[in-house]
């Protein structure tokens, strides 16, 4: 095993079991992760991409549970621990969430408590995870939010969420992210709620802590042109299953997959000029409980080959080192 | 047709002149009056019959108010909204009574942002589509159900699910009931406010289309309001920015995307991340540096001069005019001639566009 790898997803299966039946949201998901690496895991709602990220940290509540696979996390070249094999609520999988691995989430007004002072919530993963008095633990998150771009740290380590604005409190979400210096950053829709000019601001910010602290990141979102900003690598989901993953020049330049084709097709771009009308893809991300049968985006796709792609799942084949794809057109079904 | 355009020229559907929609700031246990929030502040544009104009800023730059004005949700703290109806008459909205206002609430309608709060639970898509033409008393019965089917079929939904209930659609086909709705009592003029941002990438294409798909074919203007540049540039004949409650920069669309004048179009259009990674922009990108100003206390002189680039003395003290820099491109900047101000760089054809299925 390399030591580049820091973390490994394997045959990921994360499934709710409601009283309609199973819906299962994640249903094979594949991907590494490098150290210091930009992994973003792009596709539209519904395709299991938040919930993936989720489970690498096995935060899903019930009746959402991680059924199938690993999540290897490699601390050191002999120190690898399955994630998915702890127990959710073990002092393992704690002493991880916050350490190691830092999550920041899409809506920093509902997941900051909105009773406590941002220095008090950001002290308390320092404290939980390190030793140290309260006071090295204030002077500390001090630090943290005067990195992360906060303008007066001293003074609004103690205000509260709902005094900061949406960028501000986005930024107190990413400093809590980092208190602990984590190898690896997941941030879940970390721009969406907020303006471009913020946006900008604070994917700026990411990648720069990201350059200075040597951390990996794992970026979920919607939206391409996030993704061909920041990532190194990408991969691309639909309904629970990555249609195809590769390096973020490949995936652009030259995708496989019809669906990574078509989504690239259907976006319009700033500074083109020409006024063509945008390709779209013909109906909707089916209801969870009504999974297409075979290659579960033959649906809607176009180069959907009948009596094939209905019947058959579609197996990963590999293209090039490091990118695969999930598709009859290129190879052949899976054998289980 | 001429580009940019404060001009008052005969063929103008709306516009509006100097716009203010103040809202008062209460507190403590008497509610006294404390201040104000100048949510609009003195807006002044114009929309031409069949064009579609983008009004685009930041939350809280009062774009949506705006419009809420336009369609009198508010009543407007002055400024005049003249509409020039289909008989040719023209009346300011911003004056006339709600009585008065009726007849011109079915020539103006609107198309909501969130698919899923703005349609009532407890209605068929029937009652959704059909209470306009009930309530306006345009059609009933056997003839009200045949309009709706038509309106269904028209937006691309099948007539025959006009008896299920919105959690039966998806978020693409919610918003197709919501254009169906607006669409009812055949308007002249849609205001859609971020009518495509709750959407998913492949379905907001399709409701792309189809916008410009009816209003080619029912001849409608539309006021789009958005955040969201590359889709204004897709769907807009011209552009109005927002900032702040004032219009910073109205300029037609290639005109504004290749050539800005304001340095907070500038910042906007350098923000979007460009979706090809060859194309990577760190370092070439502004960053803005700190915040919306706030609209109760807007900041001295240019509202922008706090995060703009480019600010001097000048810009602090004294407020710029939205003025004609040049074949009709209005911006308020003291330095807009002297700027020269990058535009959206052109995501290159041979770059993303390379792929194509055959």
């Amino acid at each position: 095993m390399a030591s580049r790898l820091l973390l490994e997803v394997k045959g990921l299966r994360t499934h709710f079991f409601t009283d309609e039946g199973v819906v299962k949201a994640v249903d094979g998901v594949d991907f590494e992760i490098e150290r210091g690496q930009t992994v973003c895991v792009v596709g539209e709602s519904g395709c299991g991409k938040s919930v993936t990220a989720r489970s690498i940290l096995q935060i899903v509540d019930p009746p959402c549970r991680v059924v199938a696979g690993h999540v290897l996390l490699h601390r050191n070249a002999d120190d690898t621990l399955d994630l998915a094999a702890l127990n959710p609520r073990g002092k393992q999988i704690r002493a991880i969430r916050g350490k190691d691995i830092g999550m920041i989430f899409q809506e920093p007004m509902t997941s900051l408590s909105p009773v406590h002072t941002i220095g008090d919530q950001i002290s308390e993963v320092i404290r939980l995870h390190f030793r140290g008095t309260p006071q090295q633990a204030r002077e500390r998150t001090v630090e943290l939010l005067r990195r992360v771009g906060i303008p007066r740290p001293e003074q609004r380590i103690d205000t509260y969420p709902f005094q900061l604005s949406g960028g501000m409190r986005q930024r107190a979400m990413i400093a809590m992210g980092l208190a602990c210096g984590p190898s690896l950053l997941i941030a879940d829709e970390p721009t969406t709620a907020l303006d471009v000019t913020t946006q900008a601001q604070i994917l700026d910010l990411i990648s720069q802590l990201q350059q200075e602290l040597g951390m990996a990141v794992l970026l979920i979102t919607h939206d391409l042109g996030v993704v061909a900003e920041m990532a190194d690598h990408v991969v691309v989901m639909y309904l629970g299953t990555v249609a195809e993953r590769g390096d973020v020049d490949a995936i652009f330049h030259a995708p496989k997959h019809p669906y990574t084709q078509a989504l690239l097709r259907s976006i319009p771009k700033v500074g083109v000029g020409v006024r063509e009308r945008l390709a779209t893809i013909r109906g909707s991300v089916p209801p969870p409980f009504a999974r297409p049968t075979g290659c579960t985006f033959h649906p809607r796709c176009e180069r959907a080959m009948a009596g094939r792609c209905d019947k058959v799942v579609p197996a990963r084949v590999p293209i090039g080192p490091a990118n695969e794809v999930r598709c009859l057109l290129y190879g052949e079904g899976e054998t289980e | 047709m001429s580009p940019g355009g404060g001009a008052t020229n005969g063929d103008a559907l709306l516009e509006v002149r100097d716009l203010r929609m103040h809202f008062p700031i209460r507190r403590g246990v008497f509610r006294r009056l404390t201040g104000w929030v100048r949510a609009v502040d003195g807006v002044t544009f114009s929309i031409r019959e069949g064009e579609t104009l983008g009004l685009v800023g930041e939350s809280g730059c009062g774009k949506s108010t705006t419009g809420r004005c336009i369609l009198r949700v508010y009543a407007p703290s002055a400024g005049e909204i003249v509409y020039r109806g289909a008989n040719g008459k023209a009346v300011d909205l911003a004056s006339i009574d709600e009585s008065a206002l009726r007849p011109f609430r079915r020539e103006i309608r609107m198309v909501f942002q969130d698919p899923y709060s703005s349609l009532n639970p407890r209605m068929t898509l029937l009652d959704i589509v059909g209470e306009p033409l009930k309530v306006h008393r345009i059609a009933s019965g056997r003839q009200l159900e045949e309009r709706v089917a038509w309106l269904l079929r028209r937006v691309g939904l099948r007539p025959e699910y006009m008896r299920r209930y919105p959690h039966a659609f998806s978020g693409g086909e919610r918003q197709r009931v919501g254009i169906a709705r607006a669409l009812a009592l055949e308007p002249r003029l849609v205001v859609a406010d971020e009518a495509v941002s709750a959407l998913d990438v492949s379905v907001r294409a399709q409701i792309l289309n189809l916008l410009q798909d009816l209003q080619r074919e029912f001849n409608l203007t539309y006021l789009f309001i958005a955040h969201d540049l590359s889709v204004v540039e897709y769907l807009c004949d011209r552009v109005a920015v927002m900032y702040v409650g004032k219009l910073v920069e109205v300029a037609s669309t290639a005109e504004l995307y290749a050539r800005p004048k304001h340095p907070y179009t500038e910042a906007l259009l350098s923000a979007v991340p460009k979706p090809d990674p060859r194309l990577r922009s760190r370092g070439r990108r502004i960053i803005l540096q700190g915040e919306v100003a706030d609209p109760a206390n807007p900041p001295p002189g240019c509202a922008f001069h706090t995060r703009c680039l480019y600010a001097t003395d000048r810009c602090r003290t004294e407020e710029p005019a939205l003025r004609d820099v040049g074949g009709g491109h209005l911006a308020a900047c003291h330095y807009a001639e002297e700027l020269g101000l990058r535009g959206a760089e052109p995501v290159s054809q041979d770059g993303s566009a390379t792929f194509s299925l055959t």
